[in-house]
């Protein structure tokens, strides 16, 4: 195949967790891959090094994706490497595991200006390359939390009630163009770590517990959703759009 | 004996200021936050609230007015002020008034939202994002709060007549509206009054935590037929 003719994926929080095992998948699918990072540059780097030992394309970027000027800038520097983009996954997210009493302002500020800001300003920054992929794609990693309480972060779930609304939106709006826009419902996802304090705190009624805690066999691993989004940027899910794909092996079922 | 204090957080909507004349007739001390209080500053409204705490029973939270902008046009300043006027203010009612319900032991707390909690607008993503947080937030105030007695609601509020028309060129949700009602008419403005009497009620505790959808069977209709712009979409795509 031609160099050229390779798609290209933008991942956002593609350096490590989740956005991690999106970008393994698809490199090894042979799609080129932005890995954007922020906070954690040498994992990204540790990623980059694997990827292309195993064959892939790929470069790491990294960015703020609540500064729009950045993201800009992102998106100029996958054109001007491989001068195309097919594929944005919007995956950079905080979860700082909180009660609707602990957060405060400017954290609760913060938390929309990256899940919810974010996932917009990267969709607007990348729509106008988008339209002139012969498919493209804009898959947003939401959460079951977008449907199901926490019990532990409320500020999270607000932010992935409202990315579950985007994504019907952005779909409604992109529809015409041919790019697809769907969400991904994530359940429990062993990873490295995460941003916030540990969950479950202490506020829950006694007795209960993180299903994903009881049951290891529940939690999906990175590579789950990289698997997910690889079928949602495939030609046979082209008729799949303003939906969300519930990925927690079976546990909420709502 | 002294009435019940209700708190409505924002009159700029018809639906809030109906509930509001509905609430003062049923007998109702209803108490509403003026324009000088902001919503999403903890302090701003711990000043006004604190004072009604001994007879505050229950608390509506309006959605603000809906809006519309494609998602490409929107600006970072119209982004920040939906995320203040929507989630924000939303959580720091949760939190600050909530919290006083809370302290009591009992009471009530209604978010008076949306069917673009769950059903996009079209062309207007700051507006049903706000919904869908908000939605969220309820479900959540509810796991935590209503174990401490305080009840929660969230009313997925429809069109009701006279209301200001929203149109949007890639959805045909509200065009025709009234003829794709199952009552072939638009619920009437105050239709409302009675769901939010009766969530004041004892009675209504079995529905705490639940999306209340006042809209008359209009979701339901199988409605995205494609626009002009997207019967295109569809033929192109065929083509091709």
């Amino acid at each position: 195949m031609n160099k050229d003719e390779r798609r290209t994926a933008l991942v956002t929080g593609g350096g490590k967790g989740v956005g991690a095992g999106i970008v393994r998948v698809l490199a090894k699918a042979g799609i080129r891959c932005c890995i954007n990072c922020n906070a954690n540059p040498d994992m990204a780097e540790q990623l980059l090094a694997s990827v292309r030992a195993s064959g892939g394309e790929a470069f790491v970027y990294r960015a703020d994706v609540s500064d729009p000027d950045q993201v800009r800038a992102m998106v100029e520097a996958v054109i001007a490497r491989y001068g195309r983009l097919d594929i944005l996954v919007n995956n950079a997210a905080l979860q700082k595991n909180k009660y609707i009493d602990e957060y405060d302002e400017p954290s609760l500020r913060m938390l929309f200006d990256v899940n919810l800001g974010g996932y917009w300003r990267c969709a607007k920054a990348c729509v106008p390359y988008l339209r002139q992929s012969p498919a493209g794609r804009i898959i947003n990693i939401c959460s079951v939390h977008s449907k199901r309480p926490t019990c532990f972060d409320a500020g999270y779930s607000m932010t992935k009630g409202a990315i579950r609304q985007l994504t019907r939106e952005l779909s409604l709006e992109l529809y015409a163009d041919h790019i697809t826009v769907n969400a991904i419902n994530l359940g429990g996802c062993a990873i490295e770590f995460k941003t916030g304090h540990p969950s479950f705190p202490g506020r829950r009624p006694n007795g209960t517990h993180n299903p994903v805690d009881v049951d290891p066999g529940r939690r999906n691993v990175p590579e789950d959703v990289g698997n997910a989004v690889l079928y949602l940027c495939s030609e046979q899910a082209q008729a799949l759009t303003g939906d969300s794909v519930r990925l927690d092996r079976g546990l909420v079922l709502i | 004996m002294e009435p019940k204090t209700i708190l409505i957080t924002d009159l700029r909507t018809r639906a809030a200021r109906d509930a509001a004349d509905d609430l003062r007739t049923a007998g109702y001390n209803v108490v509403c936050v003026p324009e000088s209080v902001c919503l999403w500053q903890e302090a701003s409204l711990e000043a006004f609230a604190g004072p009604l705490a001994p007879t505050l029973y229950a608390v509506l939270h309006p959605a603000p007015p809906i809006t519309q902008c494609g998602f490409e046009e929107v600006t970072e300043e119209q982004f920040a002020r939906a995320r203040d006027e929507g989630p924000l203010a939303a959580w720091c009612v949760a939190k600050v008034l909530g919290g006083i319900l809370r302290e009591k032991g009992t009471g009530v707390m209604i978010f008076l939202g949306s069917i673009h909690a769950e059903k996009p607008v079209g062309r207007g993503f700051l507006y049903s994002a706000g919904c869908g947080a908000v939605q969220m937030l309820q479900r959540e105030f509810n796991q935590d709060y209503g174990t401490c007695g305080v009840r929660s609601y969230y009313i997925q509020r429809g069109v009701f007549r006279g209301d200001p028309d929203a149109k949007s060129d890639v959805s045909e949700f509200y065009f025709g509206q009234d003829l794709r009602m199952p009552e072939r008419k638009l619920p009437e403005q105050g239709s409302l009054n009675g769901l939010i009497r009766f969530l004041l009620t004892p009675e209504a505790a079995i529905l705490s935590g639940s999306d209340l959808r006042a809209d008359g069977g209009l979701v339901m209709y199988y409605g995205e037929r494609g626009t002009p712009q997207n019967r295109k979409g569809r033929q192109s795509n065929e083509q091709g």
